[in-house]
Order: C-alpha cells, then sequence, then structure tokens
C-alpha cells in the first residue's frame, strides 16, 4: 500500500516538475524573443539617431549657415569693435523713482478733479 | 458473448475476463508494457516534431540576423574639438540579385531600370544571368527606391543595409579627412590614420561593427576651418590665383585648428580627389618658402649671440656671389640695422648673417628646427623636403632668404611657431593636445630670449614694416611677408610668384600662427601692379584674422603700446624678475 502512495506521490511529482520545467522554458523563450526584438529596436534606434544627427550636422554646417544668413538677415561678421568687456561698461544709471499710483477710475467714482484726462476732463470743465 | 449468457458464476468470470483477459499474467504486463511504450513514443515523435519545425524557422532568422548583415564595415564617428560631426556611418539599403532564383531575367531588368534610372540594364542582365549565387547590383540606393523595389515584388531581387559613410560638411574639411571607397576603408587623409591605427585589425577578427565605437575627436575648429576656406576661396577668385592655403595652429600645443588648400574636393563624392590640382599643397607639396625663411635665419642669428638687435649690415651693395647677385627688392642701399633688414626683408642683410655664421651653422640649425626631414604627421600624406645634395656657401647664402630648399608649408609652420611660443619646437597634430602633453612632446631649439625678440621683430613688421597690411585692429598681429620665384623649366620666374603670410597672434602672448599661401596670384590694378605678398597674401591673412580671432576666443585689445614697449620691455622686466 505504501508503496502505492509513494508511486503516486512521485508521478504527481513528476507531472508537476514537467509542467514547471515547460512553464521555465515558454518563460524563457519568450523573454529571449523580447530581448532580440528590443535589441533590434536600440540598433534601430541608434541607426536613426545616427542618420538625424548626420542630417543636423549638414543643415547646421557653417556654409550652409552663412548662404542663409546672407540671404535672409541683415547681419554681417563680427567686427573687434563691436567687443567689449564688461569693466569698460559705464556705470548703471539709477532706476527712476516710482511715481506715485493714479488710478483714473478710482477719481472718476470719487468725483475729484484730480486727474483730467481725456474727453472726461474737458466735459467737466466748461 | 455468447459464452457468458447462461448463469451468474459465468457472469463474473466474464467482468473477469473483460478486466484482465483470460491470458496469464506475464502476457498481461507485456501488453500493458507496449501501451506505454506506444504512448511514449507518440510524445516523443510530437516533441521531435515540433523541434525540427522550431529548428527549421527559427534557424533561417538567425542566419539572418548574425551572418553577412554589416558587408561595408562601420567606422568611428570624427567630430571637431566642439563636437560637431565631421564624419559619420548612416545606414544605406544596397541591391542585391541571387541568379539562382531568378525566373525572368528580362522582367526583373525592365522593372529595375524603371525604377533605378541610372542602373546600366546591359551589366544587369549579364549579372543576372551569371550562375553565381550572389552578386551586387547597386550598392547605396535611397529608401524610397527600396521601398518601390520592395513593392514590385521580383523574387530572387533582395536588400542588404549597409554603412555610407557621410561628410556633413562636404567639401570644408576634405583634405585633412581624407575619405573612404567603397567598402569603407579610408583611403586618405585621418581616415586612412583610423585604419593604420588598429581599426583595420579589428574588422579582420569581426569586432568593430558595432556604432558603439569611441568617436575621434580632432583639433580642427570647423568654425574656424571655413572661416578660413571662405577667406581663401574669395582671395583665389580676386587675385586669380592657381591655388590657395591657409593653416591655423596654436603654438602652444601644435595643434592644427584649421588647414585648407584650395582647389579641394567633396569627400562625398572623392573622385576629383586624384586631380593633381586638387593636392594638398600643405603637407603634400613642398615649396621655397621665400622671405618666410628669414624669420629662421634671423633667429638663428640672435640665438648664436654674435648678432643683436643692435647689429648693422652692409646693404649699400648687391652681394657678388660667383657668378650670382643678390639683390634687395626694396632695396635701402645703406648700412641696415638687424631689425631693419628684417622689416625691409633684406636679402642681402640675412644672406650675410648666414655666412658670418658658416655653412655648417646654418645646417645644423635648420636640422634642429626640423626643415630638413619628412614631417610626419597623423595624415598619411607628407613630403619629403628638397635639399640640396651639396650644400656650398652658395647654397646657404639662398637659402637664408629662402630659395633652394623646399619644404612643406606645414614644417615651415612648426619651425615658425617654435619661434614664436619661447623656442619649444612642437609636432604638429591633427588630434586633441592639451599644453601638458605638448610640454613633454617639445624641445627647446632656442632660447626664450631670442623668441622674445622674434616676436618684436614680427609685430614690428606689422607697425612699420612690409607686413602692414596684414595689420588688424586689435589683436596686436605680428607677421612676415613671402614671396619666392616659382622654378619654370629650371629657371626662377620673374611672372609666376607664390606668396605666403606668416602671422603670430596675439603678438606679445602668442596663441595662433596663420600661415597663408596663394599659388601664381595676378596683379590687379588695385594692388598698383604688384602681385607680391604684401599685396595679396597680407590683407587675405588680416581678413581671416579678423573673422577667426572672435571664435578663437582672443579679446581684442585697443590703445597698446607699440612693439618695443609691449613685447621687449615687459618680456625683459618679467625676466629680470
Amino acid at each position: 500500500m505504501s508503496i502505492r502512495i509513494l508511486h503516486l506521490f512521485v508521478i504527481v511529482a513528476l507531472i508537476v516538475a514537467a509542467a514547471y520545467v515547460y512553464d521555465i522554458k515558454f518563460e524563457a523563450t519568450m523573454q529571449a524573443e523580447r530581448l532580440s526584438k528590443v535589441r533590434g529596436e536600440i540598433r534601430r534606434e541608434r541607426e536613426g539617431i545616427a542618420a538625424l544627427r548626420a542630417e543636423w550636422a549638414k543643415l547646421s554646417s557653417p556654409a550652409r549657415i552663412e548662404e542663409l544668413t546672407r540671404r535672409h538677415l541683415a547681419l554681417k561678421p563680427l567686427d573687434a569693435f563691436q567687443i567689449d568687456t564688461l569693466a569698460n561698461l559705464p556705470e548703471r544709471k539709477k532706476p527712476p523713482e516710482p511715481q506715485e499710483l493714479l488710478d483714473p477710475i478710482a477719481a472718476l467714482i470719487t468725483g475729484s478733479d484730480a486727474l483730467e484726462t481725456g474727453s472726461v476732463g474737458k466735459r467737466s470743465a466748461p | 458473448m455468447t459464452q457468458a449468457a447462461p448463469t451468474a458464476q459465468p457472469k463474473k468470470r466474464l467482468v473477469e475476463r473483460l478486466l484482465y483477459g483470460d491470458v496469464d499474467r506475464e502476457t498481461k504486463s507485456r501488453a500493458r508494457v507496449g501501451l506505454v511504450i506506444l504512448a511514449f513514443a507518440c510524445i516523443y515523435a510530437v516533441i521531435s516534431g515540433r523541434l525540427a519545425y522550431l529548428a527549421a524557422t527559427s534557424d533561417g532568422q538567425s542566419a539572418r540576423r548574425g551572418g553577412g548583415d554589416i558587408v561595408a564595415t562601420a567606422r568611428p564617428d570624427i567630430l571637431d574639438r566642439n563636437g560637431e560631426v565631421l564624419a559619420t556611418d548612416v545606414r544605406m539599403p544596397s541591391l542585391f540579385g541571387e541568379p539562382r532564383r531568378i525566373i525572368d531575367v528580362d522582367e526583373a531588368v525592365e522593372l529595375l531600370t524603371a525604377t533605378i534610372p541610372d542602373l546600366n540594364a546591359s551589366e544587369v542582365r549579364e549579372r543576372l544571368s551569371s550562375k553565381k549565387g550572389f552578386v551586387w547590383l547597386k550598392r547605396e540606393i535611397t529608401k524610397e527606391q527600396r521601398e518601390q523595389i520592395h513593392r514590385l515584388g521580383i523574387p530572387g531581387i533582395g536588400f542588404r543595409a549597409e554603412n555610407k559613410r557621410v561628410y556633413p560638411n562636404g567639401a570644408s574639411v576634405s583634405h585633412l579627412i581624407g575619405h573612404v571607397n567603397i567598402d569603407n576603408q579610408g583611403i586618405a587623409g585621418i581616415e586612412k590614420w583610423l585604419d593604420r591605427s588598429g581599426l583595420a585589425d579589428l574588422h579582420s577578427l569581426g569586432f568593430a561593427n558595432d556604432r558603439q565605437q569611441k568617436p575621434v575627436e580632432l583639433a580642427v575648429d570647423l568654425r574656424v576651418q571655413h572661416a578660413v576656406r571662405t577667406e581663401l576661396l574669395a582671395a583665389r577668385q580676386k587675385f586669380k590665383a592657381k591655388a590657395a592655403a591657409g593653416l591655423v595652429t596654436d603654438v602652444n600645443t601644435g595643434e592644427i585648428v584649421a588647414m585648407v588648400s584650395v582647389p579641394d574636393y567633396d569627400p562625398n563624392d572623392p573622385r576629383e580627389a586624384l586631380d593633381k590640382d586638387r593636392i594638398n599643397r600643405l603637407t603634400t607639396g613642398v615649396f621655397e618658402m621665400g622671405s618666410t625663411f628669414k624669420a629662421l635665419t634671423v633667429a638663428m642669428a640672435l640665438d648664436s649671440g654674435k648678432f643683436t638687435l643692435g647689429s648693422a649690415l652692409d646693404a649699400r651693395h648687391p652681394l657678388r656671389y660667383g657668378r650670382f647677385t643678390i639683390n634687395d627688392f626694396h632695396a635701402q642701399r645703406r648700412v641696415l640695422a638687424l631689425p631693419e633688414v628684417f622689416t625691409y626683408s633684406s636679402n642681402i642683410g640675412t644672406a650675410r648673417m648666414a655666412l658670418a655664421l658658416g655653412v655648417e651653422h646654418h645646417k645644423a640649425f635648420l636640422k634642429k628646427m626640423g626643415q630638413l626631414d619628412r614631417l610626419r604627421t597623423e595624415i598619411p600624406e607628407s613630403a619629403e623636403p628638397l635639399v640640396p645634395k651639396r650644400w656650398g656657401e652658395l647654397n646657404t647664402v639662398t637659402i637664408a632668404f629662402g630659395h633652394g630648399l623646399s619644404v612643406a608649408p606645414l614644417q615651415a609652420v612648426m619651425g615658425i611657431s617654435a619661434l614664436m611660443n619661447g623656442g619649444k619646437l612642437i609636432p604638429p597634430t591633427f588630434l586633441r593636445r592639451s599644453e601638458e602633453e605638448a610640454a613633454k612632446l617639445a624641445r627647446q631649439v632656442v632660447k626664450p630670449e631670442t623668441s622674445d625678440r622674434m616676436r618684436y621683430l614680427m609685430r614690428l613688421n606689422a607697425e612699420k614694416g612690409s607686413a602692414t597690411r596684414a595689420e588688424v585692429k586689435g589683436y596686436y598681429v605680428g607677421g612676415k611677408t613671402g614671396t619666392s620665384e616659382k622654378v619654370v623649366n629650371g629657371r626662377y620666374s620673374k611672372s609666376k610668384l607664390l606668396t605666403s603670410f606668416t602671422a603670430v597672434l596675439p603678438a606679445d602672448k602668442p596663441r595662433y600662427l596663420v600661415l597663408i599661401m596663394l599659388d601664381e596670384p595676378q596683379p590687379l590694378a588695385e594692388t598698383h601692379g604688384y602681385a607680391t605678398s604684401g599685396w595679396n597674401a597680407a590683407p587675405t591673412t588680416a581678413k581671416v584674422i579678423a573673422r577667426i580671432a572672435p571664435i578663437l576666443g582672443i579679446a581684442p585689445r585697443f590703445d597698446l603700446p607699440p612693439a618695443d614697449r609691449q613685447i621687449l620691455a615687459a618680456t625683459a622686466s618679467a625676466r629680470a624678475r
């Protein structure tokens, strides 16, 4: 009897092990496939980046930029006199005092004549 | 069935017989084993069938992926000193045919030539009719063409992605960077150097076909290179010169920041590169540098200690040597002080200096300055200087003012850089190099004091000598003109000149040396009929410097004192301290 139980147990273990191994194998195959797919994608992306870099280099090559500048912009080559050091800059002027804020609408409401602007002032002064 | 009908007893036996059969135990167990074997055989058959199926399908896939994908080899990118791309690889599809699998050659040829008009029909037919397994039909087709042909669905026609070398800046960097052949192997310039410095070995071992190679950084600055080239093209057109060349080097590290020789070629389409007119004049050509060499002679005289800035040289009469008469172009007919010999570019004066020091001393000095040996850099193009076989006094006289010894211009630049940077001879390089690395390679060839005096003379020349037209306000340029007559049929020609200008900037704290060369410039009305260096190469250099100095990060300074105070007095007091 005990032998039979042992047999049964072993058979069940065998089936479980086989199923488990199959599962692992399946998973591994899936992962490998994904890996090669991602590798291919990376390669394609790198190629794409290289192609774009080449194109960018071509579009931003000094010869092309110069030609475009000459045609479309009024810029001229830099002259040495246009360069100066920070030390040579004149002292910065003091910023103007902030003037008192005058609110024309508030003046209208309060009816004060403090502010005369536009047609309102003309009408109120006969 | 019929036997089992009558009694209950046989009924039980029937059940037993149906269950266990009426055979003995041995046969019974054998049958069971047989059943198990059959079942397992079935399972194994399914497994092996599946295995064979998988092997058959995935085999083709992996073969396509692994083998032969990269035909033209991958190369590392080449960048300039600011990281701008000078050369890179892009993947381009190439068209191939498998003649054995082609069904109708005529139809295939017709369809292909309709899609790619520049395909040679008879050549394609011949290739497709061959017995080979694989033939190239066209390398490097466009993506659109690939798409169109793919849609045609011709059997036996396929594509392979190949690496194609692309030079986004076209002709701007041609001579420097060189080019590659159809199999992406470097055949000139830096590209060839890349192959020689180990890339070819990597390829033959099967490595290096990945894109992950470290990019190569060069010393060249693309913006400077472009500026020099534009100015040279303009100057070449203006002075109707046969050719023009320009070189910008860092005097403290030996880095070549720009090297242009026009006419040049487009490395994307290198067929023109073989044209004799389009050689790189700075490394492949050797020239008599003319008065530029006087800088070396004067430096030799000052360094020997026999001459000082106060020495006087007799230039009252032409110098007669045998049947030759040495004359001055700007003849003064008086006794000249040494600085005047330099600024008036007196042949007589320099010849007298060289004679006073003797032939052997002269020869040894030029040898020390690297002017007598072939100069080798990274790029394979180089030329042996033409040194006279028997070097007598007459040779010393003419070589003193730059005739009778032909050197590669790059070589002369190396020598003059050494006179500017404090007396250190640094071999030029196309790769990035720091000042520390340069200091290890450097060789002290003249005294630092001699270098100070030479810079003073160069600056003096721009202030009141033959180089006044090269002055650029703000950059304290110093320079020396050089005009040599070209040898035509064994004689010096009066009309065919090679003019050059060597400038150092800024002259008090030298950073860059600029050499501009014009081959056979023509006299113009605005140059008053002159075709000497001061009238063409010098103003061209001024234009080049005005454009490149801001790019190179040299801050302009105005109102600097003249050369004797800014250079001589300042350096003398600095050394005294």
